[in-house]
């Protein structure tokens, strides 16, 4: 009696200390991938020069794709009043240099010759645009790859640059960590949790082989990322119910190759600027699919099922969102105007809100203002978007009062603690319980609370791995606007900037609502927490928003080109 | 492409307000986090709406209160110790806000924001311990001497601030709930802790305050001469005495509770010095026990006439005062004007052993000047030793003021005793009312003096 009573107290007092490493190992985890990305950002050297003819100066080219023009915010700045103000694109693509004309008066000229599309040039062509000729140089008879190769040459960072193995084995530990704790959950010791940390050991070292020796791709740090997160939510539903981690884990995979699949898809973006048309009509497909024979679940009509599987469609049209919003640059200098993705993005809307999902509408409004500045820097253009909108909450609440009636609940819970405040003092009670570090993986009492894993997960993750856990876990999802910003200018293309840009502001934007809607310091709106929810379509959808942020890194295709 | 470099700052705005929202939550966490997670509906801590396990609570000598087991709260032995300190430690349904159990959960759930509600170290939650400054046998002797009687005693030492005595009735034994205490008319109020949260009409003692005002106010008061011939007539109605008193001064006035004087005194300060000093002296204002707040007293004249401004100054009228208010306001005349405030929570011992919280003795806001409250002690002292005689307190040097409160006709009046003794080894003010006690000095008086000799015996 005495010894099993010292034995618990142990158990405990070890349960702890794991409680408290795992926050500790995940931050040195995402800090770590975080220096990586920034390490293994190339500087901003020119990769080709622009010599101009009549003066000898040389304009250097700093980026893969680069307007030319009058205009201050080019590129590349012609003092020349012949010009327009954003007269043509210079960029980079898998075949080399190209110049296009964005519609400029006087006309681009490749060897004096006019021309009509976009035409590719080599070190030596003369470009004319108005009065200024240029002739494209190479910065140095060495190429480009030896250009990479400076970089890597400062001895002392590239000596501290974290190995992504390194970084991966670490995340294995923390799993394992958690694994230990779920064995435990409920007092007594039970070996099943190790099967998913089998699984995602496998899954993660396999996609690590595939990415690193088979694509020969040299960054690992947004996948060790997703992995890290995703084990922690299937740990959290492991321990809440086995029978859980089926779909989850299997959704992962799916998620994996959503993710494998969309960064082969982007490699292309010629492909890409093709099949955006093709994928909103799909999207607006699926949206009437959703409504025509949607089922309803908790007043929202967001859900398909078919009948072995339910599926969020919403869920995959956030990727298709992005995947309209985004363009090159050539593309956003020749149309300019937003009219078309506003389309867009007002059928989407009006889809969601006919479904009653007004979280997912918050979320897909919010990407539509992020890629709608991205893309025309115009201030005044979202503050037009912002007051029209503001209009329009203010009118529908004006005439269907009853959706004002949700948000009654808002900053008062307490009070209505039995009706719409009910979730929120739960996850305000439960996460208090569990204090800085937890009561345990499985100790948990809002895992019976509806909705207790997916809207309200955070407050089961803070419940059960204690608060410094969930806010590593929420802030590391805010870590992915630096990932994304990162690589901001020194992606492939506007359109893998815009695009990171939006899957990062996106996640973060839903992980806003999630956390403070369970929390009451939002009102409550009922998305999931990337990552961490229980729900297969979001756990794909995740899965397949990094691949726009994994895009973005210029590494990511930078081998493969080597090798054609 | 640098366009986009500087345009995907547009992110930092969601994340500046990521940031500001996750913060908000943090502060909320470390400031709320206690009344968040310690709900009757948490299955952490409570079963059936009461607090699992809980730490103990004991008395000043180390008596034990009461503690909670498997969700049942247990009691001390002896069921006068259990319905003497009831509203003190609180019943077992948590109807008694202000009782220890509910009012201090926090503490004794053991919530802290570090570790939650769990220990690390894996046995049961156990909680903190709280020790009050309460005597178990001073109250029940508070309550043996209130007789049954409804009313309140509240007894604090006023150089340190410690409550000895907090004891009110109607009461009853938790272990032994009453079957009819939501009908029988006997049990009426019983929730409330009569001492905090309870107001009643003041009568004479509020003397006491309009005496304030007019030693602040009149320059010649001591040579004054009043005439009192059982009654007289301002505006129009008459006060009554319950007494001849013929000539009188201010002191005798005061001692002999000369309605007539303090009637007199009243017209002559006005509505607006008299509504400045009860208020200075803490009507209209709240006071505080460890977080607790008091049931506010009432003085307001504004549409009074002179007649019943007067009858207002002689505590009658529409004034009702909290006896915990008239004990601090006790402790301040014996201080010399400035209050020191109570408090009921000697310590807090957390599970480890550790003291997480001491009582301290903190001063309240000045209420007298210092000649005041010297000349008030005089006549509190005169009006025992002259007028009631010291053999009413035996051995005791009391300095108080009695009260009997009409309430309305043919309903017995309320007596009232509050003073405070001058004794250095024993430095206590008192507020004793008697619902029904009719003369203060016969009813709450012998209270008072029970109380007070059952002190003496155990702490001098």
């Amino acid at each position: 009696m005495f010894s099993s009573q010292v034995f618990e107290s142990a158990l405990s007092i070890t349960m702890f200390v794991l409680r408290i490493l795992v926050p500790l190992l995940s931050t040195i985890v995402l800090v770590r991938c975080f220096v990586s990305l920034k390490r293994g950002r190339r500087k901003e050297e020119p990769v080709v020069l622009l010599e101009d003819l009549a003066s000898g100066l040389s304009i250097p080219v700093l980026y893969w794709e680069n307007s030319i023009g009058r205009s201050k915010s080019c590129d590349i700045v012609l003092p020349d009043s012949t010009c327009s103000r954003d007269h043509a694109v210079l960029y980079r693509r898998a075949s080399g240099w190209i110049i296009t004309d964005t519609n400029s008066k006087a006309g681009t000229y490749v060897n004096d010759k006019k021309i009509k599309e976009a035409t590719q040039i080599i070190p030596g062509d003369v470009i004319t645009m108005g009065t200024s000729r240029f002739a494209l140089r190479r910065v140095s008879e060495g190429t480009v790859i030896q250009q990479k190769k400076k970089i890597k040459q400062p001895k002392i960072s590239n000596k501290k640059a974290p190995s992504p193995a390194g970084l991966l084995g670490l995340t294995n530990v923390i799993h394992l960590l958690l694994t230990i704790q779920c064995c435990f959950a409920g007092g007594q010791f039970n070996a099943l949790p190790f099967i998913p940390f089998a699984l995602l050991l496998a899954m993660s070292w396999g996609l690590y082989l595939i990415s690193r020796k088979l694509l020969g791709r040299v960054s690992f740090e947004i996948e060790t990322f997703g992995f890290l997160l995703s084990g922690v939510g299937i740990m959290l539903l492991c321990a809440e119910d086995f029978s859980l981690i089926y779909v989850q884990m299997g959704s992962m995979l799916l998620g994996l190759c959503l993710f494998g699949f969309l960064i082969w898809f982007m490699g292309d973006l010629k492909r890409v600027m093709k099949a955006r048309l093709w994928i909103a009509i799909a999207a607006i497909v699926l949206f009437a699919v959703n409504l025509v024979i949607g089922t309803e679940t908790n007043g929202s009509k967001n859900w398909i099922n078919l009948g072995f599987i339910s599926i969020q469609p919403s869920e995959f049209i956030k990727i298709a969102f992005i995947f309209v919003g985004a363009s090159t640059l050539d593309k956003l200098q020749t149309a300019k105007n937003l009219w078309g993705f506003l389309g867009f993005t007002a059928v989407c809307l009006g889809a969601l809100m006919l479904m009653k999902d007004f979280g997912t509408a918050c979320i897909f409004f919010i990407t539509f203002i992020i890629i709608a500045f991205m893309r025309s820097g115009s201030i005044r253009t979202i503050l037009l978007v912002l007051s029209g909108s503001a209009l329009g909450v203010f009118l529908i609440l004006r005439f269907k009062p009853y959706i004002a009636e949700r948000f009654k609940a808002w900053r008062h819970v307490w009070e209505y603690a039995d009706t719409t405040g009910y979730q929120q003092t739960k996850v305000l009670m439960y996460a208090a319980s569990g204090g800085l570090f937890g009561v345990g993986l499985g100790n948990g009492y809002l895992k019976d609370i509806f909705a207790g894993d997916s809207d309200l997960v955070f407050g089961m993750l803070c419940e059960e791995m204690g608060l410094v856990m969930g806010v590593v876990v929420v802030v590391a999802i805010a870590m992915l606007i630096l990932f994304a910003r990162n690589d901001a200018t020194r992606s492939r293309s506007t359109f893998y900037s815009i695009s990171a840009c939006a899957a990062a502001g996106l996640l973060l934007f839903q992980t806003c609502l999630n956390v403070f809607g369970a929390t009451d310091v939002l009102p409550l709106t009922g998305v999931t927490l990337p990552f961490i929810s229980l729900g297969g379509s979001s756990m794909m959808a995740v899965w397949g928003l990094l691949a726009f942020i994994k895009a973005s890194d210029e590494r990511t295709y930078a081998v493969r080109r080597k090798s054609k | 492409m640098k366009t986009t470099g500087w345009r995907s700052l547009i992110l930092y705005i969601i994340g500046a307000g990521f940031l500001a929202g996750i913060i908000f939550f943090i502060c909320s966490y470390f400031i709320q986090g206690g009344s968040w997670a310690i709900r009757p509906s948490n299955a952490h801590i409570t079963n059936n709406g009461q607090l699992t396990y809980s730490g103990e609570i004991t008395d000043r000598d180390n008596n034990l209160l009461s503690y909670s087991e498997d969700g049942v709260q247990q009691y001390n032995d002896n069921a006068l110790i259990r319905r003497a300190t009831l509203h003190v430690v609180g019943d077992p349904n948590g109807y008694i806000s202000t009782g220890a159990q509910y009012a201090f959960r926090t503490q004794l759930s053991g919530f802290n924001p570090i570790t939650g509600v769990v220990s690390p170290l894996g046995n049961s939650i156990t909680g903190s311990n709280i020790q009050l400054t309460i005597s178990s046998d001073v109250s029940a002797a508070a309550l043996q001497a209130l007789n049954g009687k409804k009313g309140a005693v509240a007894v604090y030492n006023y150089k340190t601030g410690e409550v000895l005595c907090m004891v009110s009735s109607p009461t009853f034994d938790p272990l032994n709930i009453p079957s009819d205490i939501e009908t029988n008319s006997a049990y009426e109020g019983v929730y409330l802790n009569n001492a905090l949260s309870s107001t009643y009409t003041p009568g004479s003692i509020f003397k006491v305050i309009t005496a304030a005002a007019a030693i602040e106010t009149i320059p010649d008061l001591d040579s004054r001469t009043f005439y009192c011939s059982g009654s007289t007539i301002i505006n129009g109605e008459t006060i009554t005495c319950d007494g001849v008193h013929g000539n009188v001064n201010f002191q005798n006035g005061l001692a002999q509770s000369c309605n007539i004087v303090f009637a007199e005194l009243a017209v002559e300060l006005g509505k607006d010095t008299m509504t400045k000093y009860a208020e200075q002296l803490g009507c209209n204002t709240n006071f505080y026990l460890d977080g607790n707040p008091n049931k506010m007293s009432s003085y307001n004249v504004e549409e009074a006439d002179e007649n019943s401004l007067a009858w207002s100054a002689i505590g009658q009228y529409t004034d009702t005062v909290n006896p915990y208010h008239m004990m601090i306001l006790m402790g301040a005349i014996a201080n010399g004007g400035t209050p020191v405030n109570p408090y009921i929570i000697q310590s807090v011992t957390n599970s480890i052993g550790l003291q997480t919280k001491t009582g301290k003795t903190t001063y309240g806001d000045n209420m007298l000047q210092q000649s005041t409250a010297e000349e008030l002690q005089q006549l509190m002292r005169y009006t025992v030793s002259n007028y009631y005689g010291d053999s009413m307190f035996p051995g005791l040097q009391v300095a108080a003021k009695t009260g009997t409160a009409e309430i309305g006709e043919n309903k017995i009046p309320t007596g009232w005793i509050v003073g405070y003794s001058e004794r250095e080894d024993l430095p206590l003010a008192f507020a004793v009312v008697v619902e029904e006690g009719n003369y203060g000095r016969n009813s709450a008086g012998v209270v008072a003096n029970a109380v007070l000799q059952k002190a003496a015996a155990l702490y001098t």
